[in-house]
């Protein structure tokens, strides 16, 4: 009995200091600070996790040019030159460096409500797409995946510093891997942004409240122009696997948009062999329902856009709004089609009455067929909105 | 004073017994009547209630179908593969383990020219497991080269064949309802088995010929389903269905369809289905083809667990829209499961070598099954692998051995105690 107490007290002194450091890190602390100044004892997490077109960006993370606070501040250069042919680009800030959820790095941090961080751009005006908490490898097969994602909107930066805040109450935070994150584009940024950011923690505030989930106005945006911050959802879902074969997608035709600087040009033709393809506004990017992060729409009574064919007469099989069935699902969907396009722009309507659009992930989508188009379609897509 | 002692009594006595017999006759009235009311019931029958609520009664009893469909093609065997000629009688053992699972219903896509096999499958299901029979019919959609919906002598074959089945089937205790077609009406796009009309071809705009093709072929399917009413009223009769699709268009025309048979494929949940239909085609449901395979494309391996996950949480939303439960939409019946056993032969149907072969290609994809969507080409859904019970090469009684899965007994439990069951939190798979 005796020897089985001190196999006990030994495990529990073996265990204790790190349990016991594990909590005060977690819970004693109302901040969990991610970066205060270069080499900050307090700094938590590596911006390690260069995404997209890695090459556009730069970084210098002691930055003294005009930093918020203390010495120092993150200076990000992003070129939008596509030199990895994506488009878009970003950085996550990860523990150990470069653990995209294979290795255990994650913290603990029930307990904080909410992120704050500094930001500002160097002429204001940049869009950064969003910025973020967690989603390391949560629909990836890792074996230590981040217990939530929580998300921003696009903002767009302003030229003096200014705080914002992405609201974590409620949220899982028992295991983040991924403790910031950034994304932006060349469609939102085509001349590049240089921005900076400082002093980015997390806070135990009680009186932050889970965010609820609101209505949103009408008009409601999935394409004005290229770039619009008005935009909402991505055209990130291309169907079936082989979709990226058989579509070119253009979001910056300048050429004759129905209104404002640019419309959607979109090809298909048949190469892979699989004889549809189309595409879905998804939102975020690539969510088949995996993220719970519907849009409620409830207030639409239709979605209205504009469309053309190349030469007329081209066939779209459907256009449709919802329809997304995963682990989180779109509460309804409808659709028109086939549609057979004229040479000119004509406005289409696909009625919402009596249709649930609480929760919508998959804004629009469209898609057609070889059968219909055995020589290949082009068509022209432009201001796409709930009203 | 005694006879008059006597007389009053006597006509008390009198009074007292036109009373007695008033009171058993208001009694008896109502019970009569009732029993009138009952007797001219027919056999099999819904009930709607307000609120376009529904409630299938069999027998004068509220029925809730608990079904499977059924086709148990044996090892090396394919399409043309007829249970009801099957001498092993495979639906004897198969009877024992649905009835011991809590399954009170099979669905037959198309029953055989083997009159005295099918009546004998029929008989046997009911007599020995108390297992119903719903009767489909595809309604000479995979006729060659293609099914002529607009075509009036089409129109009177497949009509022979159908009323002709409902005369040698409609007093079969076991028979439950008819169904009408199947996916049918993804035959409007002119993109599965296209038929085509002189009307049709006139139009020009695809969207109207869409809408023509759907009248066409639901006018016609509601004739079908009055003209079965003719002879047998005993039993309703279901249009199938792929999706809700066009039944906007079957509500213009199908006043004589009584419920709705859909196929459904929505991951783990039904979404919008109940209200939608409510809205679009009001009519009671029944989910005569849903279900989950059993096979991750993305990890390459049979996952049982995920097939239970989604099978559960199917059977709960099931559950949910039956009436009697308020927080649904009270107009679903039950639903079959996709299916009872693997079918060995679906993926490449036209290779004999493969149908001995449990092969793991999928040969659809559907994001809603998305644990294993990232298969390669997101090839996910495995045609062989949507039984819940699997097929061993042994023989058993002269047939594969039967081996249930997971979800089989998960199911087993939710279907004898469902509503214990909605309040368990289900676990994800890995």
């Amino acid at each position: 009995m005796k020897t089985k107490i001190a196999i006990f007290i030994a495990a529990l002194m073996f265990f204790a200091p790190f349990s016991f450091a594990e909590e005060a890190a977690m819970t004693e602390n109302d901040t969990f600070v991610v970066y205060l100044d270069k080499g900050a004892r307090e700094n938590h997490y590596i911006p390690s996790g260069h995404m997209g077109d890695y090459g556009d960006i730069k970084m210098n993370d002691q930055s003294l040019d005009n930093p918020h606070s203390g010495s120092s501040c993150i200076q990000f250069v992003y070129s939008a030159k596509a030199s990895q042919g994506n488009s878009w680009a970003g950085v996550y800030w990860l523990f150990p460096a470069n653990n995209w959820g294979a290795k255990k790095g994650g913290f603990d941090l029930t307990g904080m409500t909410k992120l704050t961080f500094w930001a500002r751009g160097q002429k204001g005006g940049e869009v950064i797409q969003k910025f973020g908490v967690g989603g390391v490898g949560i629909d990836k097969d890792v074996p230590y995946p981040d217990s939530t994602v929580v998300e921003s909107q696009p903002i767009e930066l302003t030229d003096a510093w200014k705080q914002y805040t992405i609201n974590l109450a409620g949220e899982d935070l028992s295991y983040i891997n991924g403790g910031f994150f950034w994304t932006t584009s060349a469609d939102l940024n085509p001349e590049g942004a240089t921005f900076y950011l400082d002093d980015i923690q997390f806070e135990a505030d009680p009186e932050i409240k889970p965010e609820e989930k609101k209505s949103q106005a009408m008009p409601f945006y999935v394409y004005s122009d290229r770039g619009a911050i008005s935009n909402h959802f991505i055209p990130s879902g291309w169907m079936p696997a082989t979709g990226s074969r058989d579509i070119k997608y253009n979001q910056s035709h300048k050429e004759n948009p129905y209104l404002g600087d640019t419309c959607i040009q979109l090809s298909y033709y048949d190469n892979s062999g699989t004889r549809w393809a189309g595409i879905y506004w998804q939102h975020p990017a690539n969510n088949w329902g995996i993220q719970d992060a519907g849009f409620d729409l409830s207030a639409a009574k239709k979605l209205t856009f504009w469309a053309r064919g190349d030469k007329g007469a081209e066939r779209i099989e459907e256009f449709k709004v919802g329809g997304i069935m995963g682990e989180s699902s779109d509460s309804d969907s409808t659709s028109i089609g086939p549609v057979m396009l004229n040479k000119e722009w004509t406005q289409y309507t696909i009625d919402l009455a009596g249709k649930d659009m609480s929760y919508i992930i998959g804004g629009f989508a469209w898609a057609t067929n070889v059968d219909v188009n055995p020589e290949g379609v082009t068509f022209y897509l432009d201001e796409i909105k709930y009203e | 004073m005694k006879s008059g002692h006597t007389k009053h009594k006597k006509h008390k006595k009198t009074h007292s017994s036109k009373k007695i017999n008033l009171i058993a006759f208001l009694i008896i009235l109502p019970i009569a009547i009732a029993a009138i009311i009952i007797q001219s019931r027919p056999r099999v029958y819904i009930k709607k209630y307000k609120d376009s609520r529904y409630q299938l009664f069999v027998r004068n009893r509220p029925y809730i179908i608990k079904g499977v469909c059924y086709n148990p093609v044996p090892i090396g065997g394919n399409h043309e593969y007829d249970v009801f000629s099957d001498p092993e009688k495979p639906w004897i053992s198969d009877g024992k383990l649905m009835k011991e699972m809590g399954i009170n219903t099979v669905r037959f896509y198309q029953v055989s020219d083997n009159t005295e096999g099918v009546k004998e499958v029929i008989r046997d299901l009911y007599r020995l497991y108390g297992i119903r029979s719903i009767l489909g019919d595809w309604l000479c959609f995979w006729e060659y080269p293609c099914p002529r919906y607009g075509d009036e002598d089409f129109q009177e074959q497949v009509r022979q064949r159908v009323l002709s089945r409902v005369n040698l089937y409609k007093d079969e205790e076991g028979v439950l309802f008819w169904v009408l077609g199947n996916e049918n009406n993804y035959s409007f796009s002119g993109q599965v088995n296209p038929w085509t009309s002189t009307e049709i071809e006139e139009e020009s705009e695809p969207a109207k010929q869409i809408y023509l093709r759907a009248k066409t072929y639901y006018s016609f399917v509601n004739q079908l389903a009055r003209e079965i009413k003719e002879i047998d009223p005993e039993h309703p009769v279901a249009l199938g269905n792929g999706e809700l699709l066009w039944l906007d268009v079957a509500n213009e025309v199908c006043p004589d369809i009584d419920l709705v048979a859909c196929i459904i494929y929505r991951g783990k949940s039904f979404g919008n289905l109940f209200q939608s239909l409510k809205r679009n085609f009001d009519r009671p449901l029944v989910l005569t083809e849903f279900g989950a395979d059993s096979y991750n494309a993305y990890k390459k391996e049979e996952d049982q667990d995920m097939q239970t996950y989604f099978l559960e949480l199917q059977w709960q939303q099931i559950q949910k829209n039956l009436y009697g439960n308020k927080e649904g939409e009270g107009n679903c019946l039950g639903g079959t499961i996709f299916e009872w056993t693997d079918e060995w032969w679906k993926h490449n149907e036209y290779l004999q070598d493969t149908w001995s072969i449990h092969d793991t290609d999928a040969g659809w994809s559907n994001g809603s099954y998305y644990f294993d969507i990232r298969a390669k080409n997101n090839m996910n859904m495995n045609e062989e692998w949507f039984g819940i019970v699997g097929l061993s090469e042994e023989l058993e009684d002269g047939i594969n051995k039967r081996i249930p899965r997971k979800s089989y007994y998960a199911l087993s439990e939710f279907l004898k105690n469902p509503k214990k069951k909605l309040k368990t939190k289900l676990q994800k798979p890995k």
